[in-house]
């Protein structure tokens, strides 16, 4: 460690807004045609300005033929587990299997409130998250017939039927960055998803992969049992310049093969909604990165998981 | 009873979970067939289903046109707040194709098991009750006012509202018990039971509780549809209800129209081919059946106006009488979308009408009709007109964004045809692969018409003169509805008075411009300390003028903050070459402390970049505008005392001269030609700004310019139009619109018979 050893995988987060909705969709076949494997939306339900998120993935889904999709990261205050389990088992059943599940503990009570969501405080949140990773992984588990019960807290089932059954083994994702989430995510997630932007300090990574993967080791799991996926901006020019993601994309490749080595991340989501960049991503960078971590790592390490969407 | 709706035949697709792609496959086989309607059931406990809202979004990414619709939604499960966003969302992905079916929910073990409260019937219809109010008020407000929707079930506190739909959503319930029907009565657009849940009579007693408490709460029955899923197969002979060939079945489902008034059939067929002979042979046979018994029976036929929609209709309009053409695209104050157009960039608008022709004769059509009523007219091509009232409270609007076409017609000559509704982003978009641009202003955002009609001081304008000094010819309609072109030799006052005085005479519906070859441009943002305020705009003024005719800059200066007053220059320079770029801003270092700085060389179009999203402005704007020749140590102190007062919390100059100062002032009715400033202020108040400006800048000014003044003294039309040009507009005006039909905005009124104008 710090590198997982997992396969590199590049994606987008494009803006929903609803002002437009022709040009968010168009992003996203673009996001397919540089090559990219992942497209992803942010999800606050209590924006006006944004389409609906899931609705946004599922039409896009159908309009799109290789490209995974996520939400980056699903509101579950406004979205109940029961349900979400579900509706992401069907998107993945209709999309053969290209949905992954980003999930978030929610942020802004004030406007989840005002829609008539719960408001919770960060401790109660991060405890119905919990809640909510447990109904949807038990209704997705059909390997017994035995009805779902959870009597959380926050959230319960009380003799739920499970299913359906997703189409492959629909990865969860979480946004975090304190410690509780972390060792939430160590215990029961399948990625980690930070925001480059709001990393004060490249160290605090570090920590963070510490804290998940000590929360991992405790639970029986391994550290490799959580992908690292970062959300990142940047803008592509023609001088090198000393910041991060600044620069042509032979230093953005340098610059993110360094986070793969140093700091074990392996999937790359880029905002800023510009084809151009998204085609320079897919077809210059990613290449370039995948090049540069397998000459690093050699011959002899192997990928201990699946790639994002398959 | 007949209520005389549409006849609409629908599908009924199970969403089983273990065939995903045969359950899209039947739904694409309902619109390659014809059929109206799609429709999804709905039990999220079921795990043998898919989950309805998730396939309802796939199918409408995966058809063209067919509508969708859940049969019904379960509101027992689903919170309304998200899918009144949800809702709006897949209906402007779809393009207008959702309708919703909603149920209050039935299978009580069930929803519990999956962890939602148990409600008794009874509170399972108020909760659905107020889930309607919830999804209509979402979908009728916007992002900038906060919703508060009390509720015992389900309430919003301070939600925003919006998205609004694409088209109004109408509300189908699924119900069998009276209760249900009478909420169906005094607030749903439908009633939608299951035949097989029916016994005989039920459909005629339901129909009577909805129609009564339909006419209780002073609706028509006629607004609230009925539809009807069915089942049935077919065969060589009849064998039953709803089993044998087609023509019983025609006979079978003619009296559920004639008799129970239902207007849409949805069929559960167990496969493609039973769906077929529905779409193929029953449903045309029996529209025909339909058809002529209405006709012997005289029933009244086609939709009627909802209670919603008349409630909010103003005074002074006939609605009924709106021409055919434009009905179907008219918006009214109880439309879906009408908080999408009542305001414009800078003002909060009521009207009662908003007309959206689609080509020049339905324009002609939507001013005649504006003509018949007594309100007020307002012509809108975009809505960001700052002089230009392009809303009214109670009055129409023709409002020009679906005449938003661009069309090369000669490459070599860089003719081009641009209708008023597009906007100036989209051309820049549009001319850019050419390697042309149309210099226009300094934001995308702006519509083709009004600024085409009144000068068009842009990024470019020193080196290629005013947007109206490329038109070549204009289609527009008159007053009197008739379609002219205007050109040098055809009605040549007429286009003379087009460009510059365009909005009193007509509605442009056409441009034809001489673009311009230009490639990538160096722009500029350079941010200053102007501490020294009337030296810093003297200097600048002077570099400007001597800079070479490739070199347009524009000045903003905001409210002075802690004493301290910053400029921003933005300029323009007509070249790709680095080198040129920057010795043409060289200079511009010199005029003070630089606090940022950004250099970059881009396309034309990523200066005037086209904003998403819609208008939401309130209120009535201030500003005043003057055109000065020079920036004298004069002007530039009054300028920095009306800086200093803190009047204006946007100040701008755009230099204009070289190319525009080219052509004689007489040429066009835009006469200002030799300023080479334009001169804006913005306050938060009119009578502050006024009291200021009049005495300090308005001594200076040599005329305004038209588009950027909004002070309705008469006096400012003599500062807009020199006396010659104003003359001639008069006598002009006096002939293509005496009854002076086009007065919203700088009225030059016709001129007295008998006066005859100096040629100009």
């Amino acid at each position: 460690m710090p590198d997982y050893g997992h396969d590199l995988t590049f994606g987008t987060f494009i803006t929903p807004t609803n002002a437009a909705p022709a040009t968010v969709v168009d992003l996203a076949k673009a996001t397919e045609a540089a090559g990219l494997d992942l497209a992803t939306f942010q999800d606050h339900p209590y924006q006006a300005g944004f389409l609906d998120t899931w609705t946004l993935l599922s039409y896009v889904a159908a309009q799109t033929e290789r490209v995974s999709l996520s939400a980056n990261v699903i509101n579950l205050p406004l979205r109940p587990p029961a349900m979400l389990a579900r509706a992401a088992a069907s998107l993945d059943l209709l999309s053969g299997g290209r949905f992954e599940l980003g999930l978030g503990a929610g942020a802004f009570w004030d406007a989840i409130g005002a829609m008539g969501g719960p408001r919770r405080t960060p401790g109660e949140s991060i405890t119905a998250l919990s809640e909510g990773i447990d109904i949807i992984r038990g209704l997705w588990d059909t390997s017994t017939r035995e009805r779902l019960v959870v009597d959380g807290e926050f959230y319960r089932v009380d003799g739920a039927k499970r299913g359906p059954a997703p189409a492959h083994d629909i990865q969860i994702w979480l946004g975090a960055y304190k410690p509780r989430m972390l060792r939430l995510i160590g215990r029961k997630a399948d990625g980690w998803l930070p925001s480059l932007g709001y990393v004060k300090d490249l160290n605090d990574l570090t920590t963070s992969n510490a804290t998940i993967d000590e929360a991992a080791l405790a639970a029986g799991r391994t550290p490799g049992d959580v992908r690292r996926l970062l959300n990142i901006g940047g803008t592509f020019s023609a001088q090198r310049g000393d910041a991060l993601l600044s620069g042509p994309p032979e230093q953005w490749a340098e610059q993110l093969a360094d986070l793969t080595l140093e700091y074990g991340f392996s999937t790359y989501i880029l905002s800023g909604d510009d084809a151009r960049s998204m085609m320079i991503l897919g077809q210059e960078v990613a290449p370039a990165v995948r090049e540069l971590v397998r000459a690093e790592r050699g011959a002899d390490r192997t990928d201990p998981t699946s790639a994002v969407g398959r | 009873m007949d209520y005389g709706h549409h006849l609409e035949f629908g599908a009924f697709v199970n969403p089983d979970s273990a065939d995903p792609a045969g359950v899209v496959d039947l739904a694409r086989r309902a619109e390659e067939l014809g059929l109206d309607l799609v429709t999804v059931q709905d039990h999220p406990y079921q795990p043998a289903l898919l989950e309805t809202w998730t396939l309802l979004s796939w199918i409408a990414g995966s058809t063209d046109r067919i509508r969708i619709a859940p049969n019904v939604l379960n509101m027992a499960i689903r919170p309304p707040a998200v899918l009144a966003r949800a809702a709006a969302s897949l209906d402007l992905l779809s393009g207008g194709r959702l309708e919703l079916g909603l149920g209050a929910g039935h299978f009580w073990d069930a929803i519990a098991a999956m962890g939602t409260p148990r409600l008794s019937p009874g509170e399972s219809v108020d909760a659905l009750t107020e889930a309607i109010e919830l999804l209509r008020a979402v979908w009728a407000g916007d992002a900038s006012s906060p919703l508060e929707v009390p509720g015992a079930f389900h309430a919003l506190d301070g939600a925003q509202g919006g998205p609004a739909p694409a088209h109004t959503i109408p509300l189908w319930i699924g119900a069998l018990k009276p209760r249900m029907q009478r909420l169906i009565g005094a607030k749903a657009d439908g009633w939608w039971p299951s035949l097989g849940r029916l016994a005989p009579g039920d459909l005629a007693a339901g129909n009577a509780v909805i129609d009564t408490a339909a006419t209780e709460a002073g609706r028509d029955p006629r607004e609230i549809r009925r539809l009807l899923n069915i089942t049935g197969s077919f065969g060589p002979t009849a064998q039953g209800e709803l089993s044998g060939p087609p023509s019983a079945w025609v006979e079978q489902l003619l009296p559920y129209v004639l008799d129970d008034g239902v207007g849409t059939f949805v069929y559960a067929a167990s496969g493609g081919a039973d769906l077929e002979r529905f779409a193929t042979e029953v449903a045309p046979a029996l529209r025909e059946a339909v058809a002529a018994e209405r006709h012997a029976r005289s029933t009244p036929v086609g939709a009627v106006v909802p209670l919603a929609v008349r409630a909010k209709r103003r005074e002074g309009i006939d609605y009924d009488t709106v021409p055919a053409a434009l009905a179907a695209t008219a918006v009214e104050p109880g439309h879906a979308g009408f908080a999408g157009v009542r305001n414009t960039y800078l003002r909060g608008g009521s009207p009662g009408l908003v007309l959206r022709p689609g080509d020049a004769d339905e324009v002609a059509q939507a001013l005649a009709f504006a003509r018949s009523q007594p309100v007020p007219l307002a012509v809108r091509s975009a809505g960001h007109g700052i002089s230009g009232r392009s809303t009214n409270d109670g009055g129409i609007v023709i409002d020009l964004s679906r005449l938003n076409g661009i069309e090369v017609l000669d490459v070599d000559t860089r003719r081009v045809r641009i209708e008023p509704g597009a906007r100036w982003g989209e051309v820049a978009q549009a001319l850019h692969p050419h390697g042309w641009a149309l210099s226009s202003g300094d934001f995308g955002g702006v519509g083709v018409g009004g600024l085409a009609t009144a000068g068009g001081i842009g990024w470019l304008g020193r080196k290629h003169g005013l947007t109206i000094d490329h038109l070549r010819a204009v289609e527009i309609v008159l007053a009197d509805g008739a379609l002219v072109r205007a050109d040098a030799e055809h009605h040549p006052d007429l286009f003379w008075a087009v460009r510059g005085a365009g909005a009193n005479l007509g509605i442009v519906t056409a441009f034809e411009f001489e673009v311009d070859e230009v490639g990538d441009v160096g722009f500029a943002q350079l941010v200053f300390d102007a501490g020294n305020v009337a030296t810093f705009l003297e200097n600048w003024g002077a570099l400007q003028e001597a800079a070479p005719r490739d070199l347009t800059s524009f000045l903003i200066i905001g409210r002075p903050r802690g004493g301290q007053v910053v400029a921003t220059v933005m300029a323009t320079v007509d070249s790709d070459d680095p080198d040129t770029v920057i010795s043409r801003l060289q200079p511009f270092a010199t005029l003070g402390p630089l606090l940022q700085q950004a250099v970059q060389i881009l396309p034309y179009p990523a200066i005037v970049a086209t904003p998403d999203g819609g208008q939401h402005g309130q209120g009535e704007p201030a500003t005043r505008s003057a055109l000065v020749e020079h920036l004298t140590p004069e002007f530039a102190a009054a300028a920095a005392k009306l800086i200093h007062s803190g009047v204006s919390y946007f100040f701008q100059i755009r230099s204009v001269g070289g190319a525009v100062a080219d052509v004689p002032p007489e040429e066009t009715a835009y006469a200002h030609r030799s300023a080479n400033f334009s001169v804006t202020a913005f306050g938060a108040g009119r009578t502050r700004l006024d009291a200021v400006w009049d005495t300090q800048i308005q001594p200076h000014a040599n005329g305004l310019y038209l588009s950027f003044e909004t002070d309705p003294r008469p006096e400012r039309i003599a500062d807009a139009f020199p006396p010659a040009t104003l003359a001639r507009l008069r006598e002009i005006k006096a002939r293509v619109d005496p009854e002076n039909v086009f007065r919203d905005n700088f009225n030059v009124a016709p001129a007295e018979p008998g006066i005859t104008a100096v040629a100009g």
